[in-house]
């Protein structure tokens, strides 16, 4: 850390990377690290790298105790806080350790893909009234609640106990939506009693919100087909009109995380675990603070599986409103995937399955074909992954691959990573419009307030095309489709 | 007593400067108030008392404008300034505040508090 106040063993800024091949780099371990890094990135993106902290947060993962394997980072890393956003992470699920740190506030942010039966032809010409429908269904924006649910304290334990089948259950989508969702959009560890009386007061008000930041919900199309029978197979047809949900466990995951730091700190010279960042610490996945995370962590996931469920609910109710009843019965869930989680998997490692904790913080899940935990319909193609860029340039859809399950613990990237501070962005922004200069390209912006809208530029992101084109060069996902955006809602 | 934001590409980095730690709770929630209210005037109506906690001076500021965002947040309590015992503001009026962005938090990156000829410094990182 360059700055004061870290532990002997911490890696400095000035650390480097070595090598491996066009798309590899490697963290050499040194100082307390318990094990090397690897860094997925072309020459310019980890050019990209040098001038901040991420490498260097890399190299801080790996001082984790009873981390298995390197210390990971995908192409879209960026500088976060303890972990860098795009960190892969695995620990050993008997004596290994859970950090909340290394999920993140947001816990199960993820991202839910729709497809309607509607080519951009035929939305085009309705485009203005669809965005207005979305933005109005949608509450975007600080502190974004709806009014029309009410959720009794029995009704948030139920969405904690069952996620996306609660929401399905009360007609909030179809049985059919749940197969197309990671877990089938509901976690069995989770543990309503574990998430505290604060964490329920912030989430009791937000549920079907889609919350600010660089949280969204997107219209667009498939633009481009990399794969045409995976493509079919997903109901990506060429220049079909999709709709992209980005948005996670709103308040109730921000306080879980902060409640199970607290409790965590608190217990890191019980367990003798020395970080160089606070922001990293852990316990035991089996000590009383670790089951208590990981029971309250999976209940806030299962709250973000019904956030985004609603969301994609009220979605549809847009499109009925503005392009019809039978455009709405048609639009048919793609897939939906958590990139904020940590979630017990197993993984050949040295050869022999060995049962782990995975961490994934801004990282997607992506399994390959015939792995077990697929849904059977993904069975043969591998998991979908989907990775959203910026609003003004494109979003993809990947499938998992086997190199994915050897190199990464079966992960990819989850979007095209930040390249600019939100400060320098809105700096930038300043004497130019934004929203204009975005519908002149024929995207529609509906945002809450123009700050957001300026932290969010596009030039703010990295090219996720390049990013990607690391992804499918590495073997560590494939590319399927290319969605370019007509629309977005920001909050 | 003083803010002022530092380059961050994920999240915002916020240095406080202050004579002591009371000074760097009150540049502490000077900066959460520019980052969740921007410039809007914000009322010294009602004090909120904050215990302290945590281990150390790090832990301490930490916690204290967590525990603000938390009032904020769940409460609708907009801070104005810090005070002895806690946090001194009104509640949210939508049509004197205007919300500048979401915080989901304040992390423990980096927030160990250092002295020098100049007084206490500390770096605080908000996950925005």
């Amino acid at each position: 850390m360059s700055r004061g106040g870290e532990p002997r063993g911490a890696v400095d800024a000035s650390s480097r990377v070595e090598r491996i091949d066009a798309y590899r780099w490697r963290v050499p371990r040194r100082g307390g690290m318990r094990t090397e890094g690897l860094i997925f990135a072309d020459q310019e993106l980890m050019a990209g790298l040098v001038d901040d902290q991420a490498i260097e947060q890399v190299a801080n993962v790996a001082h984790l105790p009873g981390i298995v394997g390197p210390s990971i980072a995908m192409p879209d890393i960026h500088w976060g806080y303890g972990f860098p956003i795009g960190g892969v992470a695995a620990f050993d699920a008997s004596d290994g350790v859970v950090s909340p740190g290394g999920v993140g506030y947001d816990i199960n942010c993820g991202v839910r893909l729709l497809a309607t039966p509607l080519g951009i032809a035929d939305v085009r010409p309705r485009l203005a009234a669809l965005m207005d429908a979305l933005f109005a269904a949608i509450p975007s924006g600080v502190g974004a609640a709806r009014s029309d649910v009410k959720l009794s304290r029995p009704d948030l334990d139920g969405v904690l106990r069952d996620g996306a089948r609660w929401a399905v259950a009360r007609g909030y989508g179809r049985d059919g939506d749940l197969e197309a969702i990671e877990a089938n959009g509901t976690l069995p560890d989770a543990e309503a009693a574990s998430v505290s009386d604060r964490a329920k007061e912030r989430g009791k008000s937000q549920l079907g919100t889609v919350g600010s930041g660089n949280h969204f919900v997107e219209v667009g199309y498939v633009a481009e087909r990399f794969d045409e029978r995976a493509a079919d197979r997903l109901g990506l047809a060429p220049g079909i009109v999709t709709i992209f949900i980005h948005s996670g466990s709103r308040g109730l995951g921000y306080q879980v995380c902060d409640d199970s730091l607290q409790a965590m700190l608190a217990a890191a010279d019980r367990y003798n675990i020395t970080l160089p960042d606070k922001q990293l610490c852990c316990a035991p996945l089996h000590s009383p603070e670790g089951r208590h995370y990981w029971g309250a962590m999976n209940a806030a996931a299962n709250y973000a599986f019904a956030n985004r469920q609603m969301m994609a609910h009220y979605a549809r109710g847009a499109v009925a409103q503005v392009l019809g009843q039978t455009a709405a019965e048609g639009t048919r869930l793609v897939y939906d995937v958590c990139h904020n989680i940590a979630k017990h998997e197993t993984h050949d490692v040295a050869g022999r399955p060995r049962r782990l904790c995975v961490h994934r913080k801004g990282a997607t899940r992506a399994f390959p074909p015939r792995h077990p935990d697929l849904a059977p319909q993904f069975r043969d193609l591998g998991q979908p992954v989907l990775i959203p860029g910026d609003m003004g340039r494109c979003s993809y859809v990947l499938l998992g691959t086997d190199g994915a399950y050897r190199e990464t613990f079966g992960s990819s990237c989850h979007g095209a990573g930040r390249r600019l501070s939100r400060h320098r962005a809105k700096q930038l922004a300043r004497s130019r419009n934004i929203p204009r200069e975005l519908e002149a390209q024929g995207i529609l912006v509906r945002a809450a307030t123009r700050a957001t809208v300026d932290e969010e530029m596009p030039e703010a992101y990295k090219d996720v095309t390049r990013v990607v084109d690391v992804v499918h060069a590495a073997g560590i996902g494939r590319k399927v489709a290319q969605l370019k955006p007509i629309g977005v809602v920001k909050g | 007593m003083s803010y002022r934001f530092l380059p961050h590409t994920g999240d915002v980095a916020v240095e406080l400067v202050a004579p002591d730690e009371a000074g760097l709770r009150a540049a502490g929630i000077d900066a959460l108030r520019e980052l969740l209210v921007g410039t809007s005037p914000v009322r010294e109506v009602v004090e909120r008392p904050i215990a302290p906690q945590g281990r150390d001076a790090g832990e301490q500021l930490v916690r204290f404008l967590e525990e603000a965002l938390y009032l904020y947040d769940a409460e609708g309590f907009v801070p104005a300034r810090g005070s002895a015992a806690g946090v001194l503001g009104e509640p949210f009026d939508p049509a004197r505040h205007t919300p500048a962005g979401e915080v989901k938090a304040v992390t423990y990156h980096q927030a160990a508090v250092r002295r020098d000829a100049a007084g206490l410094h500390v770096t605080v990182v908000f996950d925005v």
